[in-house]
């Protein structure tokens, strides 16, 4: 019989100090920010019904999730996303809440990635959740705060927005099979220009099928506006591009030349999910996006609730790796002192150690059973103190 | 950070049509061709580094972003999927995914479940899967046509580049499952974040077909 006992799933690590040190420093100064910005904190259940990731809007595909069941047999997923929940939480206990709702969390989500891809199948996200409003203003306050999160992990960074609309009503106007629509939209997705224009080909060539071989190339600066103008067969479509301009424009300004704004109208990914703008924040050393998100009107409703919202998350293990590999990693924190109890002196010393704590140092009991061992212990873990409780007066050792 | 732009390269097959691309387009690639058992190649004019790499390997460390962008075949995407960009057609390497039995079978007749000898899986489970076809599929690692010949399948799912191979061994080509050809690829990332130099080299690339 094979014993996995000494070694972790496929897609999990265990962290250790340093480790844990920048995650959560990560995490805290996300979360910091988040609340800084009056959006409150939620937690959701690890596990969920499997039903709540199994929207028209936003599927799952079966085989990323990890299942079990419940006791009554009904099947249960480790929650794969913190947006689906926060908005069943939303259209259930929260349905009677004041408008809007500010939401922010940093949790666990899991997925099953592709085996011995250097994934992780267990990331922790910290992300917000603008519920209620559809105002302009609530668009700029979230890609403003998703640029000051990139922004706080010291990296240099670059935020990326396009609109999913523009392609929506672009693929909207051809008269094809949805099949067609989704083969679209994976090409423009992953700039496939030559089998995009092979297939926009046959069907004909058109102002439309036209603006649709372009979009993929259209990314860049303030250029990419000018470009596409041109394109735009319409005027609500022009509408859009117009809507995208003052929010790339204003973003730019906000951040005044720190970072990189830039815009991609190729940007295509999850349509049934988002329905206004989406973003995307890099990371210079990471090979794929640590920050996502974008307006989705449409989810809540699916719980039952019609009420339009906004939202990012940051993939919070992709920042660490980054910044364990470029950044400045904080130092561990030491102990200042140890302290050594004599025999029949450990009441005192526990009671020492404890004055010592509340001065606000960080102070170890020194598990050896003579002095010397302590020195050379304390010596090792560059602790600067060694305080002997003997039943006398203390006696204090500078190393 | 600011690295050269670097490029996987597949070995073998596609290699030399991809060197003497970057040859054409004014690249100077003595280090290329002296390589000896070097891995990361400089080619010194064009802040541009090669590395070259299997097939599976150019696409996993251009979606890791270790590779800025990489030239490999259809076949290798379409078997691999994964997340990149996938720009230039190159037009070289141009061969086809095919399904072949023995001269003469009649491969869709019966109801028996087909047995597929392929080193492509994900390829023939797709084109199977099209057709509503259940089929068994064996990977195998080497000459795929023993596979039929040694009655271990019905067919084979394999890359055919003139047909001389499946000839010679008594097999024919039933149908054509998917036209490959090298593909010029890049990370999602470097694309934005070093988009004037990458936008430069592919601009140099088409210009170079």
């Amino acid at each position: 019989m094979k014993n996995y006992d000494l070694i972790t799933p496929e897609g999990t690590k265990d962290y250790l100090f340093g480790e844990c040190i920048v995650r959560r420093n990560i995490e805290d100064s996300l979360m910091a920010l988040f609340k800084s910005c009056g959006y409150s904190e939620i937690i959701t259940p690890g596990l969920e019904f499997y039903d709540v990731f199994n929207l028209n809007s936003r599927y799952f595909p079966q085989e990323d999730l990890y299942k079990l069941t419940d006791s009554k047999g009904r099947l249960l997923v480790m929650r794969p996303d913190t947006t689906m929940p926060i908005a069943r939480v939303v259209a259930t206990r929260l349905r009677d809440a004041i408008l809007p709702l500010k939401l922010c969390y940093g949790q666990t989500v899991y997925r099953t990635e592709a085996a011995l891809k250097g994934r992780s199948d267990e990331i922790v996200q910290a992300g917000i959740e603008l519920i209620g409003s559809q105002m302009k203003m609530a668009d700029l306050e979230v890609v403003s705060t998703a640029v000051e999160a990139l922004r706080s992990t010291g990296m240099e960074f670059s935020l990326e927005i396009g609109h999913i609309g523009i392609f929506k009503e672009l693929v909207g106007r051809l008269e094809v099979s949805d099949r067609v629509k989704e083969n679209i939209r994976k090409l423009i997705e992953t700039k496939n220009f030559p089998a995009l224009n092979d297939l926009l080909d046959s069907l004909g060539t058109s102002h439309i099928t036209n603006a649709l071989k372009k979009l993929p190339a259209l990314f860049g600066g303030d250029e990419v506006f000018e470009k596409a103008e041109e394109l735009m067969p319409d005027e609500n479509i022009k509408r859009i591009l117009d809507e995208l301009r003052e929010l790339y424009t204003d973003t730019a300004e906000i951040c005044g030349g720190e970072g990189n704004i830039t815009v991609d109208l190729g940007l295509v990914n999850k349509t049934d999910y988002y329905t206004g703008f989406i973003i995307k924040g890099y990371l210079q050393g990471h090979g794929e996006e640590v920050l996502s998100g974008g307006r989705y009107d449409k989810l809540i409703s699916e719980f039952g609730y019609d009420i339009p919202a906004v939202g990012f998350a940051v993939n919070v293990n992709a920042v660490a790796k980054v910044i364990e590999k470029y950044g400045v990693i904080p130092a561990m924190p030491r102990p200042d002192a140890i302290v050594f109890a004599a025999e029949g002196c450990e009441v005192a010393a526990i009671k020492a150690a404890r004055e010592l704590r509340e001065q606000g140092l960080i102070v170890e009991n020194a598990l050896f059973d003579d002095i010397e061992s302590v020195r050379a212990y304390a010596m090792d873990n560059k602790i600067p103190k060694v305080v002997v409780i003997d039943g006398e007066e203390d006696r204090e050792v500078i190393e | 950070m600011n690295r050269p732009i670097r490029m996987a390269l597949t070995k073998g097959r596609l290699e030399k049509d991809t060197v003497g691309l970057l040859e054409k387009m004014g690249f100077d690639c003595t280090a290329v061709h002296e390589k000896g058992r070097k891995l990361i190649l400089p080619v010194p004019d064009g802040n541009l580094e090669v590395v070259l790499a299997k097939a599976n390997d150019v696409i996993t460390y251009v979606e890791h972003g270790v590779c800025d962008m990489g030239v490999v075949g259809k076949d290798t995407i379409m078997e691999m999927k994964g997340k990149f960009f996938e720009l230039v057609d190159l037009g070289f390497g141009r061969c086809k995914f095919a399904l072949a039995s023995k001269k003469g079978y009649d491969f869709y007749s019966g109801y028996g479940i087909k047995t597929i000898a392929t080193k492509y899986p994900n390829v023939a489970r797709s084109f199977f899967e099209k057709k509503g076809m259940d089929t068994e599929i064996i990977k195998i690692e080497g000459s795929v046509e023993l596979a039929p010949l040694l009655e271990l399948a019905d067919g084979i799912v394999d890359i055919v580049e003139t047909g001389t191979t499946l000839k010679e061994n008594g097999l024919e080509v039933i149908e054509d499952v998917a036209p490959v050809s090298a593909r010029l690829i890049a990370n999602t990332v470097s694309l934005k974040m070093r988009h004037a130099e990458i936008d430069r080299l592919i601009k140099l690339i088409e210009e170079n077909l």
